[in-house]
């Protein structure tokens, strides 16, 4: 399924409400790691009023900053 | 530990060691600081609003404890646990009415050898009755929610990070407990954010260059003191454990992982073991933190699931931190404006009180006697050059010895009549500061403002003025006044 944050491909389903009322669904972006729940505001759920700030859409995800960069490997 | 003849240097019949956070809960249960909410609530954005009420309500708010989620039947969320004055007051075994200053001084005469405190193995821990190894689903395992409403993702706010220098593995004095904000991603898969400046990321790096995963625990609904010194900054090579120990007067409980030689506390509620993925990052964020902003996505590490333990009824307990003030400015409040006074105080004998509690300490208030002219920009630099202060003290304000520092209208007052703007501001560009600071830019980067709001003393001068003596026994008469209020107000 469609990702709300990145709008990729790369959504799917990953949890049900454990107590098996069914009231809710949790969905996972594997690409942008974002995570909501089907009964989460409009501003998460639904595409057009999500806030564009918060979006991932347009970014390279590599090109992000590290707080904490990979230091050079060792030499053996 | 002081322990003097006689002297009883904390109320014993009052402080206790709370081994558990239940142990604590119902503590606060007992003096009226704990609110059970049966009312139905939506994962989001209901536990969010609660949260942020709890915060928003006075000196005396309690701690909330939901049991009725939608979707989570049979689970519980418990918020606010540090999240006020009182609630504090009867962790630090104090009156529920006691002044910040008056616990910011029961912190430092708890806060003594914090090397001293000593730990005890139990087996069958609470923490490890259930073991879930296999379909490993955190969303389903435990009461997640989004935090702020623009989090990318369900957060653990006040988990408990453990890790172990991989060069000393055996050194208990090594093994660091840290809070640190830790994104769900997926199933079975964590995102954190360890800061260079934290003790994780030593561990990080020794593990990296070597391209070797190595293990942690994650502990959720820990026994107070320990998450408080989990989220105070203390020197490497000094455990969190032994610390709190230290504090307790008791040895704290703890256990072993089951996959790795990590010691978890006894009595904790969640346990999730895993490893740190090396050499690869992961988008993560953003997540509102503590100056009230959200900080942005950023790759950070990955950590890999293997196993979760629990409690048979385990409570999963969070901390609600946004636009503050918020539990976390309760939480390490005092805990940031201790160390710092230990570490003036050390040098300079002058120094009676330091208040470093506005947003970890950007803001640090303190207060002395001067020993001579200048010498509140001599306890300025000092400040700056401590180790939490180099990077997060960015507004450092000296009044005299005798102002309260966590007594805003006599700082005002200070600042009101001792400013003499040309030579008491001093403003030093291009300075260390904290990335999650907005006005730092580039991120880290920032200034120092020292405001030096003392009375001058030889060989500076100030105008000649007669100061008006507070009458000789108006802290008699205070004390008098106090006792017929009691009185008058025995309900209270
Ligand atoms: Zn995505």
């Amino acid at each position: 399924m469609i990702c709300v944050r990145c709008l990729r491909d790369t959504a799917r389903k990953v949890a049900e409400a454990p107590d098996r009322s069914g009231v809710w669904e949790v969905y996972y972006c594997k690409r942008c790691n974002y995570s909501w729940r089907s009964t989460e505001e409009e501003q998460i759920t639904v595409l057009e009023k999500r806030d564009p700030e918060f979006q991932l859409d347009q970014e390279d995800l590599e090109s992000l900053s590290s707080p904490n960069p990979i230091p050079p490997l060792e030499k053996k | 530990m002081m322990r003097g003849f006689g002297i009883s240097i904390r109320p014993r019949t009052v402080f206790m060691a709370f081994q558990s956070l239940r142990s604590f809960l119902e503590a606060l249960g007992k003096n009226g600081q704990l609110v059970t909410l049966h009312d139905i609530v939506y994962p989001e954005p209901d536990v969010r609003t609660y949260l942020k009420a709890a915060a928003d309500l006075d000196n005396d708010s309690p701690a909330i404890v939901f049991d009725n989620i939608m979707g989570y039947k049979g689970f519980r969320i418990a918020g606010n646990v540090h999240g006020s004055w009182v609630n504090h007051a009867i962790l630090l075994g104090m009156d529920r009415n006691a002044n910040i200053r008056q616990q910011f001084f029961q912190v430092d005469r708890l806060w003594q050898d914090l090397s001293s405190g000593e730990l005890k193995w139990v087996d069958n821990a609470p923490c490890q009755e259930i073991v879930v190894e296999k379909n490993i689903n955190l969303y389903e395992l435990m009461p997640l929610f989004r935090i702020n409403q623009n989090d990318g993702g369900y957060y653990f706010s006040k988990a408990c990070v453990i890790s172990r220098d991989s060069e000393d593995p055996e050194n208990l004095d090594k093994e660091n407990v840290g809070i640190y904000r830790v994104m769900v991603q997926g199933p079975d898969t964590l995102g954190m954010q360890p800061l260079p400046y934290h003790d994780f990321a030593r561990h990080l790096r020794r593990c990296e260059e070597k391209n070797e995963s190595f293990p942690v625990a994650i502990c959720i609904g820990n026994p107070p003191w320990l998450t408080t010194m989990a989220a105070t900054p203390l020197p490497y090579g000094q455990s969190e454990y032994i610390a709190a120990a230290a504090i307790m007067g008791e040895p704290i409980e703890l256990t072993k992982a089951i996959g790795s030689n990590l010691n978890i506390p006894a009595h904790c509620e969640y346990v999730i073991e895993g490893e740190v993925i090396p050499r690869q990052r992961f988008c993560e964020g953003p997540f509102g933190e503590f100056p009230g902003s959200y900080s942005g996505a950023r790759n950070q590490i990955r950590i890999k699931v293997n196993r979760v333990t629990h409690r048979r009824d385990p409570i999963y307990e969070t901390l609600f931190i946004g636009k503050p003030w918020t539990e976390h400015d309760t939480l390490i409040g005092l805990w940031t404006s201790v160390p710092l006074y230990k570490q003036l105080k050390a040098e300079f004998p002058e120094v009676k009180c330091v208040n470093a509690m506005y947003q970890h300490g950007l803001t640090i208030i303190v207060a002395s006697d001067m020993r001579l002219g200048g010498f509140g920009k001599t306890l300025a630099f000092r400040v700056a050059s401590t180790p939490h202060g180099m990077s997060y003290a960015k507004n450092i304000i000296i009044v005299d010895g005798d102002v309260d520092p966590f007594n805003l209208e006599k700082v005002m007052w200070a600042l009101s009549t001792r400013i003499r703007a040309e030579k008491d501001v001093v403003v030093i560009p291009n300075t260390p500061g904290v990335p999650l600071d907005p006005c730092t830019d580039p991120p880290g980067v920032g200034s120092k403002l020292i405001i030096d709001a003392t009375t001058p003393v030889a060989p500076d001068r100030m105008r000649e003025i007669t100061m008006i003596a507070d009458p000789p026994g108006s802290a008699k008469a205070a004390e008098r006044l106090r006792e017929i209020l009691k009185e008058v107000r025995p309900q209270f």
